[in-house]
């Protein structure tokens, strides 16, 4: 393992410019005091030189990563033409990545894009060529709870580089991948041998965030892994709790935008002059017309059963497709609901759920 | 980077020729300037440029390798735009996708097929590809219902049809006017002369999701196997690849499983008929 200091991480990312359009998370708050004051979110800027604002550890960004990788809006058609478009664009260099985003957003993400019946040429070009440096979390907020959807608050998977903030700099990790390893060559004039003392640190930092993040989950009896697994959709699909939950519902769809599993997309085609091009944009099964067909039949008119769908899409079609739940805990969408629907307090709800009919 | 087809390009085809089906529905005759090859039931996507796409599933059979064609009704943005078509006009296609119907098991079956309105289009693909097999079927029938004469599709071709001996074909309407003499009433009323052996029979239905409800059923009523019906689900495929996830059918997309199912497949699954 090696170690690296806050100075030499400044000339790493300086460095990285030239191949990458490097993005790291940066936190606006008036005095960046901690604990975080309520409200101050983290965002990914586009990285010129280093600057106080910007936060390596903490917690993830709200924009979730999948941005980098399936764009809110991207041209996927240019005419009829057979070239793929702008995959020769400059890949990203993202820093700051955490655990939730990696393990699990990933897991969906790749699942959608990257199967082996139909590969998508963009996505698998961004997972090809954007670099990960990723980062433990070095606290937990209030809306924390990926322990209980399987995650760790550090990086385990999906990531070149991992740092981990300790004293004055950090702990690299470098994956066991080829490319990590040429990174790690290259910039070896920047990196120390990491000391034991400091991977102790690291240890202990680890365990810190783990329980701050159990406490999370006990104070709001967010319902374990385990519980999970019981058939939770099925047993409540007739039951109160959708209409209940979706009382205060806008239908503004920002808890998909902001979810780091949610994929679902709309094709939109425009017309430039007399050339037709094909944008992908993200779309949200919480809109009222999103499954309408033109025809007009609409499987689900009413609100409640479209949240119904959300929860039935992250619980029970994703486990039994791909075995594994389509919920990271990373609280996003907690955080960006207007109606404070909470997916904690429904998923708690759904685990006592006595199936009651409406 | 190894290379990748652009799964969401469309293909430029040339419009040939613009049938008037009736007021609502128009068939359009096209050529892809790449050959599209689909099994029967199978869906493509058309674009109008600028405009956007819509599936359909070719209304022509396979056997037909230039060219193909799609019967649309009139109900959108998109297809307000097809029915503007002429001749020499530009559209896109990207497909196919999905699975269409297993032709192949068909052999040696009895089979009925059951269409309703706008849902003939997929089976008049379906009913050529019969003709191309004739004398594989063991015994064909054909019920048809429409809400009035003048909604009636391909009204020349059942005529011809109707003269065919490997076929047996009846057709219906809600409401007659004048100029009609055959059977007055829902499709599910002409089903009870079908005479075969409904317990090893193939029940192929499609239409719209109300009449695709009751012939279901009827089917199952009369005999046929859960195992032995398919459905053409029509949900709002528009990727075509299973991943803007609008067409969703609990555990399925019917872009990519579908659209056809057996109804043993899809039966428990909430929301089929919506």
């Amino acid at each position: 393992m090696k170690y690296i200091t806050f100075h030499n991480l400044a000339k790493l990312l300086d460095a990285l410019k030239e191949d990458y359009r490097v993005f790291v998370p940066v936190k606006k708050s008036e005095s960046g005091d901690y604990p975080i004051k309520k409200g101050a979110q983290r965002f990914y800027k586009e990285y010129d030189k280093f600057s106080d604002d910007i936060i390596i550890g903490e917690v993830r960004p709200f924009e979730p990563l999948k941005a980098f990788f399936v764009s809110a809006r991207e041209k996927v058609a240019d005419n009829f033409s057979p070239e793929v478009p702008h995959t020769k664009d400059k890949p990203f260099a993202l820093v700051g990545v955490k655990n939730c985003d990696l393990k699990q957003g990933f897991k969906v993400q790749d699942h959608v894009f990257n199967n082996h019946d139909f590969q998508d040429p963009f996505y698998i070009k961004n997972r090809e060529e954007n670099l990960i440096i990723a980062a433990d979390c070095t606290c937990a907020i209030d809306t924390c709870f990926c322990l209980a959807t399987g995650n760790q608050p550090y990086p385990e998977e999906n990531f070149d580089i991992n740092l981990s903030s300790v004293g004055d700099g950090f702990i690299v990790e470098a994956a066991p991948t080829r490319r990590a390893q040429k990174f790690m060559d290259k910039y070896h004039s920047l990196f120390d041998i990491a000391k034991d003392y400091q991977l102790n640190e690291r240890k202990e930092q680890r365990q810190k965030v783990i329980k701050k993040v159990e406490e999370n989950i006990k104070e709001n009896n967010i319902p374990s892994y385990d519980t999970l697994k019981e058939d939770i959709i099925k047993k409540n699909w007739d039951s109160d709790v959708w209409l209940d939950e979706s009382k205060t519902c806008v239908e503004c769809a920002a808890c998909t935008i902001i979810c780091p599993t949610c994929h679902c997309f709309l094709l939109y085609d425009q017309k430039d002059k007399e050339k037709m091009e094909r944008l992908r944009i993200w779309d949200s099964c919480m809109i009222k017309d999103y499954a309408r067909v033109a025809g007009g039949a609409n499987p689900r008119p009413k609100l409640w059963m479209r949240l119904r769908n959300r929860f039935e899409k992250k619980f029970d079609f994703f486990p039994k497709v791909g075995g594994f739940y389509a919920c990271t805990g990373c609280g996003r969408c907690i955080s960006a609901c207007p109606a404070m629907i909470d997916i904690r307090e429904v998923l708690v709800r759904l685990v006592k759920g006595n199936g009651k009919n409406k | 980077m190894e290379r990748i087809n652009n799964p969401y390009r469309p293909i430029e085809a040339e419009v040939l020729k613009v049938i008037t089906e009736t007021p609502t529905i128009k068939t359009i005759h096209f050529k892809p300037k790449e050959p599209i090859r689909f099994a029967t039931g199978q869906f493509v996507e058309i674009t109008i440029p600028g405009v956007g796409e819509a599936p359909f599933t070719p209304s022509s059979p396979p056997s037909e390798k230039e060219t193909m064609q799609v019967s649309v009704m009139k109900v959108g943005k998109v297809t307000d735009k097809i029915h503007e078509l002429k001749k020499g006009d530009a559209i896109g296609v990207r497909g196919p996708f999905g699975n269409g119907y297993p032709v192949d098991e068909f052999k040696g079956k009895e089979i009925l097929v059951v269409g309703g309105g706008c849902g003939f289009a997929p089976l008049r693909s379906l009913m050529y590809e019969f003709f191309d097999r004739s004398g594989q079927l063991k015994k064909l029938f054909f019920r048809g219902g429409c809400k009035t004469p003048k909604e009636l599709v391909y009204h020349d071709e059942t005529k011809e049809w109707a003269k065919r001996k490997d076929l047996n074909l009846k057709l219906t309407v809600d409401a007659a006017d004048s100029s009609w003499k055959g059977n007055v009433g829902v499709v599910t009323t002409i089903l009870d002369d079908v005479k075969m052996d409904y317990k090893k029979g193939i029940g192929v239905v499609c239409g719209p999701p109300i009449m695709m409800k009751f012939a279901t059923k009827k089917l199952l009523h009369m005999g046929f196997k859960e195992d032995n019906i398919y459905l053409s689900m029509e949900k709002n495929m528009s990727c075509g690849i299973g991943k803007c996830g609008h067409c969703r059918l609990g555990t399925y997309y019917a872009c990519k499983d579908g659209p056809v199912f057996k109804y043993s497949e899809i039966k428990k699954l909430p929301e089929i008929w919506d």
